[in-house]
């Protein structure tokens, strides 16, 4: 085992030294420029060492916080609704009695947006929803479902929507076919068992398939966090690329984004890559000491 | 026993309806990019119209959406082959020797799998302009190279599957670590990969945010910088232009998709119980 | 399958490669119209060269070209600039000094109207970037429906109707009484608010100008909203195209509209603000079908819109065709006329062409109209003075909250404040009132 020992490091070495350069060395870098107001442009060395000020505008940043609650709004009706769908899909799908046939077709429809662009995605739905020429509007009113146009995404509350249930839209066939991998794992003699103790289908659900579900529902959980806190092309495409109606889709990235590149406050723009990263960092925590909880169980 | 057929009946139909309400979306891109902007305008049919070579000329004579395929192809190829590649070479190494720095490496490994993408992008941008690497694709697959997520599944993968004792017996018939790497590892990882590549094939294809930054020049814009580019543009006072550029963006990665489904998703779910 | 991987890696390095070492044209232009195809295409065809047209949306422009400026990774040889970052560019070192040696531009100063040449000029007196256009803004009407409905399509006669804010209104109010739409959307009231006080949005203290002329936008907007004189077209909006064109569709469910249903759920807009350029690259080039249709006059107030100038990057290795291409587009007597009576009808800065052609053009498109006299004057009434680098972004911020208060989710004060502190969140050095 502890032989050629020097190979492993010629192996490992590719890693190492792109991992240092392109992954190390940016978050240093941005740290860095966290602390002085360089704009970007003509080099930092025009820049001034500002020290924490950058930082104690970001606790101070009202918008940064809109775009935190924006985000954390957006990911979590996006959730529930993703798995609401994705956990009933499974649970008929892997039902004994049910039987049901198709499931691999079904599941390759489901999991068919998930592969699609995002960027088109949000700008095709950028389209569809306008308000007075959009093809939904006008399928509305042609079916007699609305009466008026509906001006979705001028409105904070069905723009938000539309990004979760978009988003909704696009995961949750990822999210059914993990789901159905787990229940499917989950062995046939718990349920038998509890079919010859005259247990009912919830009472079967809530004392086998959810316990026995927990770890693949945190994995999709934790997946979840952390894709949904750098949510980007889907609240930047669909609007006006910043974050309009009224902010409402302004997300933690989009925010960052902008500052740094639209109005080139790269300082300011790395604070709040760093503001992004601790709260990456709480939400994982949390969800990693529910884990570990788990495990001690 | 009838109870169950009847709501059989009516759970297929709710199945059907769902995904008929999940292709509605697309429907309406197709129907629409073969529309004139005027038609499209007084609103929807479920005919489709004949402008499609209009439309199609407008949106060519300002974007070539082909090559936008074909520059995401490129990068998303790239990314796929580094990454599974130097990540299976590295697990392979942390699993089979000892070394000094070994757990440091692992345990930056999970600090790292924490760090959202975005932490490092001003600072990306900056080390790529100072290397002379902006408005080319080193900085989006250069990067792939160091995949930490990638290893920690690759290694857990090892650690379970690969018998040590046909590394000794590799050893003693004198062949070299690479080479057992290559023909022993490699293959036994090629389920793992197959699942890590699909992951890291679908995350590099729809990656906006640092193609965004780094590219500059239209012919090397992938695929969802181009759609970005598409609002804005001349085409967007072109609706039905609009409607074709996403669909050409979209219909055939739906295409290819439906020929490898059942191996797609195969490996997700069995990536997904492992992982 | 060692050989396997190895050679996949390697033909998609040697792909890479070759993508990014591809022939070059002998030109890079970059800028965010195609209106310079056809001077390139002319270029191309006198110099027997091959010169690649870049174009990048208004949207993105400036956030996509300028780190390649900054950098020189994959910076063009010739790149426009638009008139509301032209102020900060020309300060930058993007742009090559034209006053020196072998350029001597300082030497053309005379044949230009006074306003373009200077914008080129940075503080340090050095030309960086030069302009073939001059960009006064007017009111574009449809002859047909002024004829209709105001019983004239004299250009004199219906500016004297729109020569006030009041008369505009009037004109709505006729133009809906007849189903038609004054305005495809609010914005067309825009330059007439700010052009009552024309305040750069900055000043020299760094303060954020705000005037009453600026806050009136606010009711104008709403006024002409809620009286419904638009016809809920955003500007560059596919919709807004298809406006000069003929019907659109128009459906606000909350307006009792005349219940003779027939074209209750369409409208026709009658006019629109837009500045010179807007004749070439907007209705000539998206509203073929109403040529001959159409006529310009003035608002209530002179303004002006947009602009777009040119120089050749600092480090450009093509400066020689490069000078050549700046040279006939902005000083070439004979291209310049044919290219200005022949298609565009662009109204250009470059007096020795305009005095020779001004007297007697006629533009077809304008059923006729000598639009260039119309224009040259209203040239008269620029002051420049009040661009400032800022113009873009803080304008952009502005109209989304003017947009908010119109569609009614907030309230003017919401809306000004809002906007106050997206000011000073975008820009930090920037202070705001109160």
């Amino acid at each position: 085992m502890a032989k050629n020992n020097r190979r492993a490091y010629l192996f490992i070495a590719p890693f190492v030294i792109v991992f240092l350069i392109f992954n190390i060395y940016p978050i240093f870098l941005t740290f860095y420029y966290s602390l002085t107001n360089y704009s970007g442009m003509g080099g930092i060395a025009n820049a001034e060492f500002v020290g924490i000020s950058n930082y104690v505008r970001l606790v101070t940043d009202t918008y940064f916080y809109e775009a935190f609650l924006n985000t954390i709004q957006i990911w979590g009706f996006n959730f529930v609704v993703q798995m609401l769908i994705a956990l009933g899909l499974a649970l008929l799908f892997s039902d004994i009695r049910l039987k049901l046939r198709g499931v691999s077709i079904f599941r390759a429809l489901f999991y068919l947006p998930n592969i699609i662009t995002i960027a088109s995605v949000a700008l095709l739905f950028n389209i569809l929803l306008d308000w007075n020429h959009g093809a939904l509007n006008q399928m509305l009113l042609s079916l007699g479902l609305i009466d008026s146009p509906i001006n979705w995404l001028n409105s904070p509350a069905y723009a938000q929507s539309a990004v979760a249930l978009i988003g909704a839209w696009m995961w949750f066939g990822n999210s059914f076919i993990i789901l159905l991998a787990g229940i499917s794992g989950i062995s046939r003699d718990y349920y038998e068992a509890a079919l010859i103790d005259g247990a009912n289908w919830w009472k079967s659900f809530t004392n086998i398939t959810l316990p026995q579900l927990k770890p693949i529902l945190l994995y999709v959980l934790i997946t979840s966090i952390i894709g949904g806190l750098q949510l980007f092309d889907l609240p930047m495409l669909l609007t006006d690329t910043r974050g309009a109606p009224q902010g409402s889709l302004n997300t933690m990235v989009l925010y960052l984004y902008n500052q740094a590149f639209r109005y080139n406050n790269f300082g300011y723009g790395a604070t709040l890559a760093y503001g992004l990263f601790i709260i990456t960092v709480i939400f994982s925590a949390i969800t990693f000491r529910t884990m570990y909880r788990r495990e001690v169980r | 026993m009838k109870k169950i057929s009847v709501a059989k009946t009516f759970i297929y139909i709710a199945l059907v309806l769902l995904v008929v309400i999940c292709f509605i979306p697309f429907y309406m891109m197709i129907i629409n990019a073969t529309r004139t902007n005027s038609e499209i305008l007084q609103g929807f049919t479920v005919i489709p119209g004949a402008a499609i070579f209009e439309n199609y000329q407008t949106l060519i004579s300002y974007m070539d959406v082909w090559r936008g395929f074909t520059n995401s192809l490129i990068v998303a190829v790239s990314v796929t082959i580094l990454n599974a590649y130097f990540s299976a070479l590295t697990a392979f190494a942390l699993v089979v020797y000892d070394f000094k720095w070994k757990n440091v490496i692992f345990v930056t490994f999970l600090v790292m799998m924490m760090v959202p993408g975005q932490l490092g992008l001003i600072g990306l941008y900056d080390l790529s302009e100072a290397l002379g690497m902006l408005d080319t694709y080193w900085p989006l697959i250069i990067p792939a190279i160091a995949a930490p997520f990638t290893v920690f599944f690759f290694r857990q993968y090892l650690i379970t599957t690969m018998p040590m004792s046909l590394l000794e017996a590799g050893r003693i018939d004198g062949a070299s670590e690479i080479h057992m790497f290559h023909r022993i590892v490699l293959p036994i990882l090629m389920p793992a990969i197959a699942t890590m590549g699909i992951f890291t094939f679908i995350g590099s294809w729809n990656n906006y945010i640092t193609p965004l930054v780094i590219l500059r020049s239209p012919e090397l814009f992938t695929l969802p910088v181009m759609m970005g580019a598409l609002r804005g543009s001349p085409v967007a006072s072109n609706l039905g232009a609009m409607y074709l550029g996403i669909a050409i963006s979209v219909v055939p990665i739906m295409i290819a998709f439906l020929f490898l489904s059942r191996y797609i998703i195969n490996s997700i779910s069995s990536g997904a119980v492992k992982g | 399958m060692k050989k396997l991987l190895l050679l996949t890696v390697l033909s998609i390095l040697f792909v890479l490669g070759a993508c990014s070492s591809q022939e070059k044209a002998d030109l890079v232009v970059t800028s965010f119209t195609d209106e310079l195809q056809e001077p390139i295409n002319k270029f191309e065809e006198l110099h027997d060269v091959n010169v690649d047209l870049q174009i990048i949306p208004t949207e993105n422009y400036t956030t996509t070209l300028r780190p390649a400026l900054e950098s020189g990774e994959g910076a063009p040889d010739v790149f426009t600039g638009e008139i509301v970052y032209l102020k900060d560019w020309i300060e930058q070192d993007y742009w090559a000094n034209l006053s020196t040696d072998p350029y001597n531009v300082d030497a053309w100063e005379d044949d230009y109207m006074d306003y373009v040449w200077d914008l080129g000029k940075n503080s340090a007196g050095e030309v960086r970037a030069v302009s073939w256009q001059t960009t006064p803004g007017g009111i574009y009407y449809r002859r047909s429906i002024a004829e209709e409905v105001l019983g004239t399509d004299d250009p004199d006669e219906v500016g004297e109707m729109f020569s006030t804010m009041d008369g505009l209104m009037d004109v709505g109010e006729k133009m809906k009484e007849h189903n038609y739409r004054l305005f495809p959307d609010e914005g067309s009231i825009q330059p007439y608010t700010n052009g009552q006080d024309p305040q750069p949005w900055v000043n020299e203290n760094n303060e954020l100008v705000m005037t009453e002329a600026r806050l009136s936008y606010f009711d104008y907007a709403k006024e002409l909203r809620d009286k419904q004189y638009t016809a809920l077209a955003p500007a560059w909006s596919p919709a807004w195209y298809e406006s000069f064109v003929g019907p659109i569709s128009y459906n606000v469910g909350w307006d009792e509209l005349d219940e003779d249903a027939e074209d209750a759920d369409k409208t026709e807009v009658f006019a629109v603000s837009l500045p010179t350029w807007g004749l070439n690259s907007v209705l000539k080039e998206e509203a073929e079908e109403t040529s001959g249709d159409w006529a310009v006059t003035n608002g209530p107030t002179p303004y002006f819109q947009g602009g777009t100038w040119i120089g050749m990057y600092k480090d450009s290795e093509n400066k020689d065709l490069a000078w050549e291409f700046i040279q006939m587009l902005v000083h070439d007597e004979e291209f310049l006329t044919e290219w200005v009576t022949e298609t565009t009808g662009d109204v250009l800065s470059y007096l020795p062409v305009t005095t020779k052609i001004s007297e007697d053009f006629s533009e077809e498109y304008l059923g006729g109209q000598n639009h260039y006299k119309f224009f040259l004057e209203e040239a008269q009434k620029i002051d420049a003075s009040t661009i400032t680098k800022y113009d873009q972004q803080i304008g952009e911020l502005f109209g989304t909250e003017v947009g908010n208060y119109v569609e009614g989710n907030v309230t003017k004060e919401e809306a000004l404040e809002e906007f106050y502190n997206q000011v000073e969140n975008a820009f930090p050095e920037v202070t705001v009132p109160e």
